[in-house]
Formats: C-alpha cells, structure tokens, sequence
C-alpha cells in the first residue's frame, strides 16, 4: 500500500485527482452533516430566492452568479454535491462488493452455478439503465434514493464478471490449492485468499466508475427523474437553465462543468491507482 | 586463429528505481570463427544482458553503456549510428530467444513470417552502403528488385521463395516442411518452432548466432535434438555459436569453449575439457560441486553456502569473496581481472595472480 | 512422535489402476455429433510407496505426471481406479480430506505463487497448524519457528512477506508449511526446477535431510534425471499417462530397458564434455498429444524397434526380472544397450 501512494505521489495527474475527489467529498460529508444538524453552510440558503439582482453574472458576492428567482448558484451547487456523490459512490460501493461475491463464487465453485451465476449476470447487464430508472421513478416516485436504487439493480455485472476473471486467475494459483491442503473450506478461501488479492484491482475499475455513475445519474436528473425543484440538483439545473445558454451562459454551463470536473477527478484517481499498480 | 567478435572492458548498468546497477562490470571476451562458446551463469549474472548488448537490443530507456566496444570483423559496433546497426542485426549476427513461441506473430502464417524474415534481411545486405529508404519501405516497394506482393494478403509465396524456405525447413530436421508453411505458430510444437526460429536466424548465414536460453523451455529430448542440430548446423553454415544457458551440463555437451560469469563479470573462460578436468575459479569448482551426479546414498552435493549478491549492493573486493571457501585478506579489499593462464584459459581470482 | 503404520510391510501410499481423463470441449457441444474426446492424462497407473522412501516419477512435459500428483493428493477427483492411503481408501468423494492432509502434504513448482502475496509467511506456514490440528497461537508460533529452524531458515523472517524473499527462500519456506505439521508423505512436484543451480543443490540437500530426520516418505515428480537420481530410491517412468519402466533408480538409469527410457537418459545432459551422449542419441518426434492416443503402445512412432505388434497392442506392464517392470513387447532387445557409469 504504501508504495502504491508513494508512486502516485510523484504522479502529477493522480494527485490531482486525488485533490479533487477529496474536496467532492470532504464538500459532500460536510454538507450531509449540515442538513442533517439544520446549519447552514453556505453564503446563502440553497432555496432563498432574491439574494441578489436576478441572472447576475459571477461576482464576488455571489461566485457562480444567481439564476432568474435570485438564487445564489454557487451555494445551490454546493448544496447539490451529496446527490451526485453519494449516488456516485453508493452505485459503485454497492457494485463491487456484489460483484466480488458473486464473480469470486462463480470462479471458485465453477460447473453449474459459475453458469447459473454468469447467465443471471449477463441478464442484468442487458437491462437498460435509463428503462429502470423511469420504471422505478414510476413505481415508486422520483429522487435521489429512488435514483441510486435503480442504478444498483443494473450496475453490478461488469464488476462481477471482472471479479469472475482475476478470482479464475487466483484460483490457479499454488497457494490456493495449499489452502486447500491445510483443510480450508471454499468460503474460507474465498475471503482469506481469493478477495483480498482481487481487492485492488477491482478498486481501481470501480474508482474510475464511479465517474460514469455521476454522469449517468446527472442524465437521470436531467431528465427530471430524480429531485423536483426548487430541491438543487446539478443535472437538474443543466436542465432547467439550457434555454439560458447565451443569455446567461454560467447557468448552465457551471452545474455541467462541475460535473464533469468530478468525473475527470475519479478517472485521474483510478488512472494513477492503476498506474501505481504496474509501475510497482 | 582471428577473432570473430572481440568484446573489450564492457560495462553496462540499468536504471532503477533504487539507482542504478551495474549488470555488467567490464566485460572482455573474444569468439573465433567456427566455435561454440558457452556463457553459463546463474541468473542475474548478466548473461543475457551481453547477449543483447551484441546486437544492442537493450532496452534504450533504462539501460546505458557506460563504456567498453563490441568490435565485430574490426568494426566498433556500439559505435554505428543505429540504421548502420541494423544492417548487422540478422545479417551478420543473428540471435534466438528463450520462449520461441513468443517470437512468432500468432496471426500469419510460419512461411509467410519466414519469407519477411529472408525480404527484409536482403534489403537490409542490399541497402548497408546506402541510407535513402528504411529498409520496410524498401521491402515492400512495388518497385522492389524481389517481387515482395506476397506479403499482402491472399497472395501465395513466389516458387523460389518458396523452395528456399522448404530447403530451411528441411535442414533443420522438420518433418513435411510444406505442412508446416501454411500453419500457424500455435499449431507447432515448442520444439519445432524453435527450430523455425534457427532456420529463420541461419537464413542468410550469419556469422554469429547468439542464442539466449534456447532450450530451457523445451522437454529433456526436444532439447537434445535441437542442441545437436545446432551443433551441426554450425559446420553446416559456418557460423559460430554463442550459446548463454545456466545449465553447465548443457555446455559441457557442446560447447568448445567455456566461460563462467558471476554477478556481471568473467570469472573464468577455458577450453571445455580443460575447465571440467581442472577447474580453476572456486565459483567453477563450486557450480560443478552443485549438480547432482550420484544418488543421495553414493554422493555428497555439496552447495555453495551463501546466496548470489544482490547487484546493488555489490561488496567491496571480489564479489564472490563472501562464499569462497579459499578467501583470504586481499579478496575483500581488491577487485580481481582475469589473469591469463597457459593454454587460453584465464581466471578472475587472486589465487592465479603470479 | 508418531506411531508407526500398523502393517510395517503394507506401503504407505498405494494406488491401483488410477484414471483421470479430461473431457476436450466441443465447440457447439448440443449440435456435435462426434464422440467426446478425452486427454487420457494418467492412463491406468499403479504405484507403491513404503514408508521412508522416495518414489521418483519421471517424464517430460504432457506425460501427466503433475495429474498424477494431483489426483493422488485429492486436488481432483479420479476417473477411475483407486487410491490408499496409509491402509484406508482415499479415492471417493466422502474422504475425511482433513485427516488424510494431516499426514499428506504437497510442494509445489513455482515458489511464487505456492505463498499468497498478501500473507507473511509465518501465516501461510501456520495455515496448516491452525486448519488441521486446531493449534491457537502460541502452539502455532512453537510449530513455525520449529520449521523454520528445520529448513534452514532465520525464525525473524516469519514477518517477511514472500516478494520480500528469493525463489529459494521461498520454497524452503513452502517446505517449511509442508513439514510443519510432520506428515508421512510429502509429494514434491518439481520442487527445484524454477531454481538456480546453487539453490537448487541446497534444496535437495535440505530435502534428504528431512527425509532422515522425520521419516518422510516422498512422491518427487520431475523431468529432471539427474535430480531423480539423486533423491529416489525406486524410478518411474512415464510416458503418456502411463508407466513404461520402473525398477531401483541405479538399475533403471544403468541399464534401462525400455526404448524411452533409453532416450530419455541419452538425452539428460551430464557435465562430463568426455561423455557426449547428448550428440550420439537418436530420437524422433515430438512428446504426443494426450487426446485419444492411436491403438498399441504410445511410444511406437518413435520407437527405433517398432514392429507389428506395437501399433496393435498396448504392452503391459510386466516384471523381467526381480523387482524390475518394463511395459515393451520387445524388451529382448534392449538387453544390450548397457549405459556404462
């Protein structure tokens, strides 16, 4: 581990992706705690309307400008953060840890239920994100938590199916037959040897997913899937400001660079993991 | 007898991340014409890293001649720009690898791949005086002297291409060599593609073959017969042969010459039969002590204590001075050369030091 | 210490007719209409091992000897046929596997992946202790320091993780994990092949020590001649999933009599430049495919005595003369090819 780090200390791109997610997130847990406690943190409540003149351009007073009911942007941005973080990681965290199990099940066990196993993960990937999401927003209403469920249902096989293929090359490996030897039952192996060797590499896939996650749940919230205004939601508000495009363009293009900013920083951060990983 | 290739005082280190290391620590040694020189050593002895810095395939951005030359028929190879290095590389000196199946292209077929091999060898004779043209855009300009459209697919090989490569075939002991032109590497055997490969690297009759661990990944049988063939060939075709291999055995079946490496340097060469019946360097003695001869009830094995250094921390004096058994004072301060010895033989050790 | 088996004349290990054959996938297996193909990996194998002693199994790549290994350490299960194990049947699936490993325990190849990375390997050497025997930690800790000071090997480096050690240091420590519960038989699958030479002479010789120490009895699988010789007591030779020769090690290297055998020792290299076998020995082909061999004896494509019978009849396994198997029709004439020592 801690030459991994080390490598990736002298890796220009991973540290700032490292940079950024931290601040994603550090901004994420900061604002969760707020809304839980009832503070404030920002300039200006999320949903106070006439802070300022209406469609102001940035300025020192408010950072990002202010949208047409006179809402400070930069602290509706700012406020929006757990949605697309939370998501982003939840989707993933929740992704990898099915699909270790079930990847690792199917390599270790084979025959019949490495086949059950594969062909009920291939179902699920066939599964359409967007269809998903709009059946459960139908079934069971719109938002953020609705949202994150959707994509846990269909997001799990790509990493099953790579958990399935570095838990096979693991599985040939000496020392998992002399687990065996010294009487080791296949669970045991499972979680002794066989995780704790793909564990890496399947951070690594995952820490670059979780972009795609944000990206695809900010196409979810665009679509008005998920919160319902005045609720801030930066997909929503790429939404909702696109006909403001000329007029006042920092309405809708700040919610998507913030965006894709967050993306760009868990790719770098998996890149440089990555990169660590076969450099050392 | 005049020195085919003369290697004086070479030193070549790679770059780590913990610095750099030096894998071969002035390096000087000579093969004559029409020989079979072996180059035994342990790994990390440095053996390979001479074999590539011959045909300087040494990984350019890690690896770094610090000094010495490799001076082939007079000329100071190191010394050519790399287009004038090229013209050596298969031509003159020709070499093959450990693992052959990783030598082949898994997606044409072994003639066609032989056939480049013979194209671009040509142009590359053709083309040593002149610079104009790399030698693949010569290879497969329409204008080529050699009809060389066979290269393109669904077109078949020219008839006396053809046959060359059925001759090769041949001479390397393959069995139904036109079966074997239009296969692919993976359908071949570990043995037949290493012959594939002599036959592809003696095609335009190199003067030196240097082969880096030919057999090792072959069976105890696959690997006699191609030895043999080797051997043959190598009066067959006038070359000679640097065979680098960690088995000694292997070289005392044979190779004319011997040559022992220890942690990047020579530590002894001898005639074959002279270096087995008297071995001079205790790291010789040691490594003939370590190959089991007799069964467990009849013999000793009598291991080298101690383990092979690690090349970046190289001790002060003799690097084997920590395991020989006849060390005294000055091994551990001072760094032994090789001192010459009646009858070619010569001995990096301050036992020898008249 | 343990007490001795309780027939002292019934061997250790035993197996009668072992077979493992692999199906070969077809392609669209439902539409196929050929019959299924099997590698015949081991073909009917029958071997003994007595207490104390060193079974050498010899043969080149795709012979199935590793299969061998592998069936016999219940690492796969057989086809068919049948193994015992210190005097109980050990081929079926409802083998107690813990109480055969107590005393049954397997050396792999490659140093590097017998220890799991992630593991010191004062974890992977108590593995066994823990998972066999139940020992808490202290017992464990007693145990390992034990082996490792049986193997040659500094008790401090228990903490190390195995990219921390060389190969040879690896495989002592893999050693260590196999003895450290003081089995009966430890099978040795090429124990030494991925080391240099100087380890590798450090290896056998650690290797017998423990054999006299502990009693140990050894499967030792390898292609390479010279170490066979050196540690095994009785010689087998295999050849296409089956056993072409057996006999005392001296008698089957100095006088062997089947036609592999024959090449097979011509081939191994001594380091004698006065003895060039290696130039003189004639063999044809190549190592067959194990996917449903031709009828008659395996080796006859590249026999040099091959007649009628050997491509009609596979030849048995027969005694030529005491306590000496050769599985060749044509044994009588090899009776003059006598390997001077």
């Amino acid at each position: 581990m801690r030459s991994v780090l080390a490598i990736m200390g002298r890796n220009r791109e991973a540290k700032i992706g490292a940079v950024i997610v931290a601040v994603f997130l550090l901004t994420a847990i900061v604002v969760g705690i707020a809304t839980a406690l009832g503070i404030t943190v920002t300039p200006y409540g999320p949903v106070q309307t006439d802070t300022g003149p209406k469609l102001a351009p940035p300025s020192l007073s408010h950072l990002f400008g202010t949208d047409l009911l006179g809402r400070d942007v930069f602290s509706r941005i700012i406020v929006a953060t757990p949605n697309d973080v939370s998501v982003g990681v939840g989707v993933v965290a929740f992704a990898l840890v099915v699909g270790l199990i079930i990847g690792s099940i199917a390599a270790l066990k084979g025959g019949l239920l490495d086949e059950l196993l594969m062909r009920f993960t291939d179902v699920v990937f066939a599964l359409p994100a967007l269809v998903i999401a709009m059946v459960i927003a139908v079934a069971l209403g719109p938002g953020v938590t609705n949202m994150m469920i959707a994509l846990m249902i269909i997001w799990w096989p790509p990493h099953a199916r790579l958990a399935r293929g570095e838990a096979l090359k693991v599985s040939h490996q000496n020392y998992i037959r002399s687990a065996r030897l010294a009487g080791m039952g296949t669970w045991k192996i499972i979680f002794r040897h066989v995780i704790p060797n793909i564990f890496v590499i399947m951070l690594v896939y995952a820490t670059l997913d979780v972009g795609t996650v944000i990206l695809v749940y900010a196409g979810l919230s665009y679509l008005g899937l998920s919160v319902k205004p005045p609720a801030p939601d930066w997909g929503e508000m790429v939404s909702a400001f696109q006909d403001y495009l000329i007029t006042a363009p920092w309405l809708p293009i700040v919610p998507g660079l913030i965006i894709s900013i967050g993306v760009i920083g868990f790719s770098l951060l998996g890149d440089g993991i990555r990169d660590a990983l076969e450099a050392g | 007898m005049s020195e085919l290739l003369e290697i004086k005082t070479l030193t070549v280190r790679y770059r780590t991340k913990d610095g750099f290391v030096t894998a071969l620590d002035s390096v000087s040694l000579g093969i004559g014409e029409n020989e079979m020189l072996a180059l035994v050593g342990e790994s990390g002895c440095g053996k390979t890293t001479l074999g590539l810095s011959i045909v300087s395939l040494l990984p350019p951005a890690s690896s770094e001649v610090v000094n010495g030359s490799v001076t082939y028929k007079g000329t100071n190879l190191l010394m050519l720009e790399e287009k004038r290095k090229k013209a050596y590389r298969g031509t003159e000196i020709a070499m093959i690898f450990q693992e052959p199946l990783t030598c082949l292209n898994p997606v044409y077929r072994v003639g066609d791949q032989m056939a480049e091999a013979i194209m671009v060898k040509r142009a590359r004779k053709e083309g040593r005086g002149q610079m104009h043209g790399t030698v693949m855009q010569r290879v497969y300009d329409r204008r080529a002297p050699v009809d060389t459209r066979f290269l393109r697919r669904g077109h078949g090989l020219p008839a006396q291409l053809r046959d060359e490569i059925v001759e090769w075939l041949t001479l390397v002991r393959i069995g139904d060599p036109e079966q074997v032109l239009n296969r692919y590497p993976f359908e071949l055997s570990g043995g037949m593609t290493q012959r594939v490969m002599i036959a592809m690297a003696l095609s335009e009759e190199p003067s030196l073959l240097i082969a880096d661990e030919p057999t090792t990944a072959l069976d105890v049988t696959t690997q006699a017969q191609v030895l043999k063939l080797m051997a043959e060939l190598m009066k067959r075709v006038n070359t000679s042969i640097l065979l680098i291999t960690h088995d000694l055995a292997v070289a005392s079946q044979v190779a004319d010459r011997v040559m022992v490496m220890y942690a990047g340097e020579l530590a002894e060469v001898g005639e074959v039969h002279q270096l087995f019946a008297e071995p001079l360097h205790p790291y010789t003695k040691g490594l003939l002590g370590c190959v089991p001869t007799g069964t467990k009830d009849d013999s000793e094995l009598a291991p080298i204590p101690g383990s092979i250094p690690d090349l970046r921390q190289l001790p002060l004096g003799c690097n084997f001075a920590p395991r020989c058994p006849y060390v005294f004072e000055r091994c551990r301060s001072d760094r032994p050369h090789l001192f010459p010895r009646e009858g070619g033989r010569e001995v990096a050790c301050f036992l020898y030091d008249e | 210490m343990r007490a001795s088996s309780m027939m002292s004349d019934s061997p250790l290990l035993r197996t009668v007719d072992l077979r493992k054959y692999f199906p070969v996938r077809k392609g669209l297996s439902l539409l196929s209409k050929t019959a299924q193909k099997y590698v015949r990996a081991v073909d009917g194998i029958s071997i003994t091992i007595p207490e104390g002693k060193t079974l050498g199994v010899v043969g080149e790549s795709g012979c199935g000897k590793t299969t061998l290994a592998l069936t016999i350490a219940m690492l796969t299960p057989p086809t068919g046929g049948e193994v015992y194990f210190d005097g109980k049947r050990i081929d079926s699936g409802r083998v107690d596997h813990k109480s055969v490993y107590r005393e049954m325990q397997v050396v792999f190849q490659d140093p590097d992946s017998s220890l799991d990375p992630h593991m010191t390997i004062g974890e992977s050497i108590g593995e066994p202790l823990s998972g066999l025997l139940g020992y808490g930690g202290a017992e464990v800790r007693t145990a390992l320091e034990e082996s490792l000071v049986a193997v040659g090997m500094p008790v401090g480096f228990a903490n190390r993780l195995p990219r921390q050690l060389s190969g040879g240091q690896k495989q002592r420590a893999a050693i260590a994990r196999a003895i450290s519960l003081h089995p009966k038989l430890v099978i040795l699958d090429e124990p030494t092949s991925a080391l240099d030479a100087s380890v590798q002479a450090q290896i056998l010789k650690l290797l017998v020590e423990l054999q006299r120490k502990f009693q140990l009895s050894y499967l030792l699988i390898t292609h390479n001649i010279a170490v066979a010789k050196y540690l095994s007591d009785t010689l087998a030779v295999m050849y296409a999933g089956k056993i072409v020769e057996r006999g005392p090690t001296l008698s089957v290297i100095q006088r062997p009599r089947h036609p592999y055998t024959i090449a097979l020792i011509n081939s191994a290299p001594v380091p004698d430049p006065w003895k060039r076998n290696l130039l003189q020995m004639e063999i044809r082909g190549e190592v067959p495919s194990a996917i449903n061999p031709p009828p008659g004896c395996r080796f006859n494509p590249r026999c040099p005595y091959a007649e009628g019978v050997c491509s009609v009849e596979d030849p048995p396994l027969l005694e030529i003369e005491a306590s000496r198997e050769v599985a060749c029709h044509f044994v009588d004439k090899t009776a003059v090819q006598v390997k001077s020592e």
